[in-house]
Formats: structure tokens, sequence, C-alpha cells
């Protein structure tokens, strides 16, 4: 079975292994231990203690705190339940404007504000910007992502929650 | 388990049975146990290779016959090998989105009876390109041969080319101006255009007076029809070899082995769970010379998409909220939607295995009745239905790509594909000829960035995998233009901690001709169309067509003066603008105006993909080198991503460590500062919806979302706490 140490997963989790290894791992077989060392690669990077039980996005975890399960980001900050839109509990920056959509696009030619508007959602504690939207003026915000939390270790990992 | 010889029955009763015993055990054509692969895996796992090595060396062949550099240079042609009840078992590499999509081209067939008339016999060639019946859009005409061993059909062969004139309303394939099928061009409906191994004379009589261009698409049909032959000789040698109960039995074991591949895929790589994400189009042609009044002139279209992966490892995908088809080119059809899904999968997550139609059969789409993806009125056009198809498969890759983050593949997340403006053209040659042909070096764009690199620039499109946008003379030898310029586009893909692939702009001047009309198509502008993932922006996307017709660029060139071979990165005055004389055009969206001639400059631009991750981690040593070699500006360095630069001794830029982490920091607290709740925002913007207060394209974009899909309905007034029916659709019962 194809297997990487926890060091091999953490440089290629940070864009920092090879482009050589890193090709290698994309041809080679999947590791099946990959998601829990992945899972340790990630608890050594955050602060808190809280146990992670699935990473949502770069910086975004549910984790275990206390009987609650939770979005929390790397810097602590907690979004709530894991299963309500952490979008919501998020700190906004709209881009409906000429001048404000130019700051990201400074050469190319930009959309049409009336048209759509870039918003992006930040967390409000370490100013890190997890995901952004683009996006027509009044569209309801998106929840990107419900996993089955139970189902996954329940029928997948074979470890119940 | 499988027991069934060669049958007798007729081939739609075949193909019923099948379609009942998967519908009664849930696997193909009820084949609950891998007997054969069981019994002697390496046999089962060397034929099926054998049976990929057939296809990919007709491929290879077919395109040394083939006139079109589509097809020659850019390898946009696939061929396959199906079951008689028209199941693929095995594929080439190439445009993959058609290999069931000419699976449901034979199902028609069969259907419709065409065992009694006209009739399946050996030595018969059948061909399409109608989308209501199976390929995505007029200028991918599809071949299919049966195979016959001794006198029982056995399987089929077929080979797609993507052809580069259809002889639509506008030349080129990608008819940008049809507004109903009646301006598409040449249709061929599941038609019998060839018996005992010889494409008929008087097919090919109808599609020299009917193109523009006639030797791509007949030569492309002899190419075609001898990758099919090739392919049928070695199934029968096969045959002849294995024997035919054991072929009939392995190939279906072939379709169900990859079926349970692809759930167990699903099951390895991703997360169960509802995954969703949206993506928009938006076009513009209001006022332009040509467009037909049939339809509104302007559209803004949302492509909304739910995806669903369950605990048993089946991917639906569902449209529900999306806009109606409508009378423009840009609508899809089943099997196109078809096509987009399994050119993902084998790109996505089929890298092992039995890649065929297994793989489909283990997902589900879900297109609403009477949408663009699954039109209720079969005369509507589907000319450039991959404007619409395009953007939202780069969704269905950031969702797939949601479950490999969370399940720690993070090596396979890729923001992904991007849509690929396109230019066509047509008129006099520059050898006096009449001619049409669809420029196919949009085969090359900037991909989307993965989660641990920078996208691929000039590299990746989802439509070929291959992705080779061909050489420039080879080019130059087919239109009357020549190149003075092709060059990355800096700033183009999407900007994120790794960057989106950068798309590059391409510089003709007219040569040789009075009479070239221009036109492009799948070009979205005013909207963004290629998202970004995790904190990653959008790419840029409205990237305007700049032409310079009676230029003086003969004059200067004369001279020896500077000429300009791209549009530079003033985004108010262009570098055509600064050096070259004459009359300067600048046109938004789709490029549709009066013809060019000789002496005339034009310039069109490619899309780049979409970012990954916070700006403000961008590595600042990658960041100096992609600032060197014209990637990025320094301008988007510091702007964007706060990376300050110095010059070495030498002039180049390199990174100041220091002063970039003070400039992070400061960008940061800047962002913290600007940033408000979303709760505030909510409540803020609320008023605005409670008035409809958008732009007239948005309103409409709304109420026809509105009209077609109660969940839409039903998500956004509950998400804005109004009645959202009574807002968009007056009088109109809440």
């Amino acid at each position: 079975m194809t297997s990487y140490s926890k060091e091999v997963l953490a440089d290629l989790a940070a864009g920092q292994l090879p482009w050589p290894q890193t090709k290698r791992i994309m041809s080679a077989y999947k590791d099946d231990d990959r998601f829990f060392k992945m899972i340790a690669v990630y608890q050594d990077r955050v602060a808190w203690k809280d146990p992670i039980l699935l990473p949502v996005s770069d910086h975004l975890f549910i984790c275990q705190s206390g009987d609650e399960r939770i979005t929390r980001c790397e810097c602590g900050h907690s979004f709530g339940d894991y299963r309500k839109n952490w979008k919501l509990k998020a700190a906004i920056i709209v881009r409906n404007t000429e001048q404000a959509l130019r700051e990201i696009y400074p050469n190319s030619d930009i959309p049409d504000p009336r048209w759509m508007e870039i918003r992006e959602f930040i967390c409000p504690k370490c100013g890190t910007m997890h995901e952004v939207e683009a996006a027509a003026p009044g569209y309801p915000i998106v929840h990107d992502f419900e996993p089955d939390l139970e189902g996954f270790y329940r029928d997948w990992l074979g470890k119940p929650l | 388990m499988l027991d069934k010889p060669a049958s007798a029955l007729r081939l739609r009763e075949r193909l019923l049975d099948s379609e009942r015993l998967m519908e009664e055990t849930g696997c193909y054509d009820g084949i609950t146990e891998l007997t054969l692969r069981n019994q002697d895996p390496l046999k089962f796992e060397t034929l099926h290779t054998k049976l990929r090595a057939y296809c990919v060396s007709a491929r290879e062949m077919a395109r040394r016959i083939s006139a079109s550099p589509g097809v020659r240079e850019v390898g946009e042609m696939v061929v396959a090998i199906y079951t008689p009840e028209g199941d693929a078992i095995a594929l080439s590499n190439g445009i993959m989105v058609h290999v069931h999509t000419m699976s449901r081209f034979i199902k028609w067939m069969i259907k419709n009876n065409y065992e009694e008339n006209p009739k399946i016999r050996e030595g018969d060639i059948f061909a399409n390109n109608d989308a209501f019946i199976g390929t995505v859009q007029v200028p991918d005409v599809m071949d299919v041969v049966p195979i016959f061993h001794e006198g029982t059909l056995v399987g089929w062969a077929g080979a797609v080319c993507h052809e580069l004139e259809a002889g639509g309303i506008t030349p080129g394939g990608d008819v940008c101006l049809a507004q109903e099928r009646f301006t598409e061009g040449l249709f061929v409906c599941a038609e019998k255009i060839g018996e005992n191994d010889e494409i008929r004379r008087d097919y090919v009589i109808r599609c020299e007076r009917n193109l523009r261009m006639p030797i791509y698409w007949v030569l492309d049909e002899k190419a075609k029809v001898a990758s099919c032959m090739d392919m049928r000789e070695s199934v029968k040698q096969l045959i002849s070899e294995i024997g035919l109960d054991y072929w009939m039995k392995v190939s279906k074991e072939f379709i169900e082995e990859g079926r349970r591949a692809q759930l167990a895929r699903t099951r390895q790589l991703t997360v169960p769970g509802i995954y969703r994400g949206h993506t928009f189009y938006g076009h513009v042609t209001a006022g332009k010379p040509g467009f037909q009044l049939l339809g509104d002139p302007d559209w803004l279209y949302n492509i909304p998409i739910e995806m669903e992966i369950t605990t048993d490892g089946k991917i639906t995908m569902d449209f529900e909220g999306t806009q109606p088809w409508g009378y423009h080119s840009m609508n899809c059809t089943p099997a196109g939607m078809d096509g987009g899904m399994f050119v993902t999968l084998t790109q996505h997550m089929n890298f092992e295995g039995l890649v065929n139609d297994g793989a489909w059969m283990a997902t589900e789409l879900k297109l609403p009745h009477g949408t663009w993806t699954n039109p209720d009125n079969e005369m509507v056009a589907t000319a450039t239905s991959w404007a619409l198809l395009l953007p939202a498969y780069g969704v269905f890759q950031r969702l797939l790509s949601r479950g490999f983050v969370a399940r720690g593949f993070v090596e396979e997340a890729f923001v992904g594909q991007v849509n690929s403006p396109m230019i066509e053209m047509g008129g006099e040659s520059q050898y006096g000829t009449p001619f049409g042909m669809a420029h196919f070096e949009c085969a090359a764009a900037g991909s989307g960035a993965l989660a641990i690199a920078d996208g691929l620039d000039t590299a990746y499109v989802g439509w070929n995998p291959e992705s080779d946008m061909g050489n420039i003379e080879v080019w130059e030898q087919s239109m009357p233009m020549v190149y003075i310029g092709r060059s990355i586009v800096p700033n183009s893909g999407g900007a994120g901690k790794y960057r989106g692939g950068c798309s590059f702009v391409s510089t003709w001047l007219t040569n040789k001709t009075s009479h070239l009309r221009l036109h492009t198509s799948e070009h979205s502008s005013r909207v963004f169309d290629n998202g970004g993932m995790c904190g990653g922006y959008p790419a840029p996307t409205c990237q305007k067509h700049r032409a310079v017709r009676n230029s003086n660029i003969h004059e200067l060139a004369a001279k020896g003066q500077p000429l300009a071979h791209a549009p530079g990165i003033d985004p108010h005055v262009s570098d055509y603008e600064k050096n070259i004389g004459g009359d300067h055009v600048v046109v938004e969206g789709p490029y549709i105006t009066a013809p060019h001639k000789s002496g005339d400059i034009f310039s069109h631009s490619y899309n780049g993909g979409g970012g990954y991750g916070d700006v403000l981690e961008r590595d600042p040593i990658k960041t100096a080198w992609d600032v060197e070699n014209g990637y990025l500006t320094r301008e988007a360095a510091i702007q964007i991503f706060g990376i300050v630069l110095k010059d070495d001794a030498d002039g180049y830029p390199v990174a100041d460590i220091d002063a970039t982490v003070e400039r992070r920091a400061a960008m940061r607290k800047e962002r913290l500062a600007k940033a408000i709740p979303v709760s505030d925002w909510i409540a803020a913007e609320r008023g605005r919806v409670e008035k409809a207060d958008f732009a007239p394209e948005v309103k409409k974009m709304y109420a026809s979302a509105i009209k077609l899909s109660s969940r839409f309905t039903r998500d956004f007034s509950d998400f804005w706490n109004v009645d959202a029916k009574s807002i968009f659709i007056p009088g109109a019962k809440p």
C-alpha cells in the first residue's frame, strides 16, 4: 500500500515539495491512510487543542469543541455550528464599483458592476480571506459545503465519531 | 451472474433488456459479479489494454489523414469501441466529451428501429451531428460503423472530429449568430452515409455544396471512417482469438468494472455531502450588425449547481434554478451535458482503472426541463453550447476539488477549466477562394490554480486535455492573416496564494484579401465566469477586442519604426493606439462587425483560470520571477499581493521580504477595518432587493429563474426574508 510520512504530507500541503516528488504522488496509487495523516498535519499547524474532524477550506476546519462541532478558523475564531453556513458569521468586503474592482484587476477589462460584484469573506479576528464569491447583485450567499460528517466517518472511514 | 451468449434478439430488444437489468440490479446489464475478471485478472486487464491501444492507434492514424489543422495540430478527435447496444467499452485520448454523446447516437438509431429501415449491415457507415440525437453542436460530426462477427452484430466503432466549418449563418463551426436550428449549418441526422466501406458520392456532393470549405469536413470523414475500419478489423481479429462468447461477456464486464471503479474512486477521494457553487455568463449583442431580433439582445445567465455525493459513492449534479433556453446559440442538450460530465470525470477522477461508459453510469445529472441544459424545443440552436457548458463544468471541478481538499488529497484539487473564447472567420482566402474556418489556438488557455501550485499557463482547457494551440505557421496557411504577435497577458490568471494560469493574446495582420469576416464566440463579457476557490479571486474575463482598420503598419515597417504586437497593460489606451495609425475600434463581448481587408489589424485574447487561497500568502520570490517573465506586473505584485519588489544589480526584480511583511500586515489591518459583519451587509442590502434595484438584465435573470424553479424561489425568499415572486414577477400569486 502506498504511504507517505507526515513530514512529506506537510510539505505537500504547504506547496513546498519538489515538483518531481509531487508529480510522483499525483501519478501513484492513492494512499489509504491519507485522511488521518493530513488531519495530524493540520492539527500541528493550529494553536488550539480541539480535535479537527474535517478540513473544509485552506484555513477552515470542522472541529469537536466540547459537545459541539463547529467551523473554526486556523487562528481559533469560531464560526459556529458546522451545519450552518459559516459565511453568515464572517466579515465581508463587497467590490461593486469600478474603482474597487480595478484594485484587483489593474490592467484587464473588468465586469460591469451593475451585473456582477465580488464578495470577500474574511475572518473577523485574523483577517484571513477564506472565500471569494463573484455574484450578481442580490444573489443569495451560497452555502458551499454541507458534509455528511457522520456518514463519512461511519461508512467510509470505519471510525464512527 | 452473466450468462448471456451473443444474442439473436433484435438490437432494440437487447437494448431495452439491458436497461431493464440495470434498473433491477443496479449493475450494468445485470452483471452482479465480475466472473471473468475474477477467473483471470491478467487476461481481463490485458484485453482492455489492447482495446485501448486499438483506439489510440486508430486515432493517431486518422489524424494524419485529416486535412483540418484542428484535428491534425490540436487533436480535436476521439475514437471509441462500443457494445452492440451502444455503451462505450474503451476509448482513445482526445476530445473525450464525445464518448458518451456517440453512445446516445447509437442508442437513438437502435430505438428508432434502424434495423428495419435503413437497416444496419456490415460495411455500413452512419453519421450524425444533431445534438438532439447525440453530440454537442453542429461542428462535432460523428461516424460509426457496426462490427459483425459471422453475421451477428457484436459492437460498434465510432469516431468524432470537430469540424472547422459547418456552413452556418456565420463562417466557422461555433456559429455565434445562430438563433434557431435553421441557421446553424449542415445537419446530418443519424444518416447512413456509406455502404460497403465506402462513403456515398451523393453525401459528399451535399457537403461540397453546403460548406464554405468542404475539404475539412470531407477529408475528416475519410479519416474517421478509416479509424473505424481499423478498430473494427482489430476487434474482429481479437474475437477470432478469444471467441465470440468471451468477447460478448468481457466487453460488458469491462463497463461494469468501470462503474464500480468510479464509485470506489469517489469514496476514496472525496467526502459525502452536499456541495454548492455557482457561476454566471453575461453576453452583450445589442446593436451589433447581423444580430437577429428573435430573442433579447443581452443575456445574463446564472448557473447554480448543487452536487450530492452519497455514501455509496454516487455523484448527482442538479442544475435547478438555472435559466430557460433562449433564442441564441448557447443552449445545450442533455447529450452535451452528459459529454461535459464525462470529459470532466476522465480528467479529474478516472486516472486509473478502466475508463469507459461505466464511469458515466455511476453519476446522475438533473437537468430541469425547459432550461438551457434541457430545452423542451428541438428547434433551438446549440452552436455555441460550450459558452454555458464550460463555466458550468468549471463549477463542477471546483466542487470536486472541495471534496479532494476535505479528504486530504490536496494535490488533486484543481480550480480547473476556463471558458475559452473562440475566433472564427470566413470570406475570401489569401488564395482567392471561398473559405470558412474556426481557429483552434483557443485549445490552450490558462487553467485554474491547484491547491499546491499555480495554474498552467497557456496550456489547458477542459474540452481537450491535450490542449495544443498549434503552430503559427500552420494556422497562417489556412487563413488570410499573419501573426504579428502572440504573447502572455500579464495578470490574466485569477489572483491567489496560487494564481490561475495566464492566458495569451494574438494579434494578426489581415493579408491578401478584401473580404475577411471575423466573429468570436464563447466570450462572456460584463461578468466573471471563471471562479476562484478558498479565497482565490476569479480570473478576469472581459478582454475586449481591438482592431485597427486601414492601418499604416506597412509604412511603419518600411521605415523601421516600432510596431505594437499586443494590447499592452494600460486598460485605457492600447499599444495599438499608441503606436499604429488608422481607425481604432474597441468592441465589448462577441465580435460581430463588417468585414476586414488587407492591412487591417485584429487582436483576440483568451481566458486565464481562477486563483486558489488568500492573496496575502503568495510567495514573494516566485512573484519576482513572475514579474521578470511577464506573468504579473509590478503594480499587481504590490497592489494585490502586498509584495514589495526592488531591483538587483542587473535590474531584475527581487523580493524585499522585510518590506513585504510590513506591507502585508498593513493590508491585513486595512482589510479588517473595511470589512463589516455579513449580517450587517444583509440587513443593508435587503432594501435594495425589496425594491429590485438592479440592472434590467439582472432583474430578468431573477424573474426567469423564479418562474422555472420553486427551489430557487424558496431559497431566495428565505435568504432575504422577502417574497421573491411578488418582487420580480408583479401580479404573481405568492
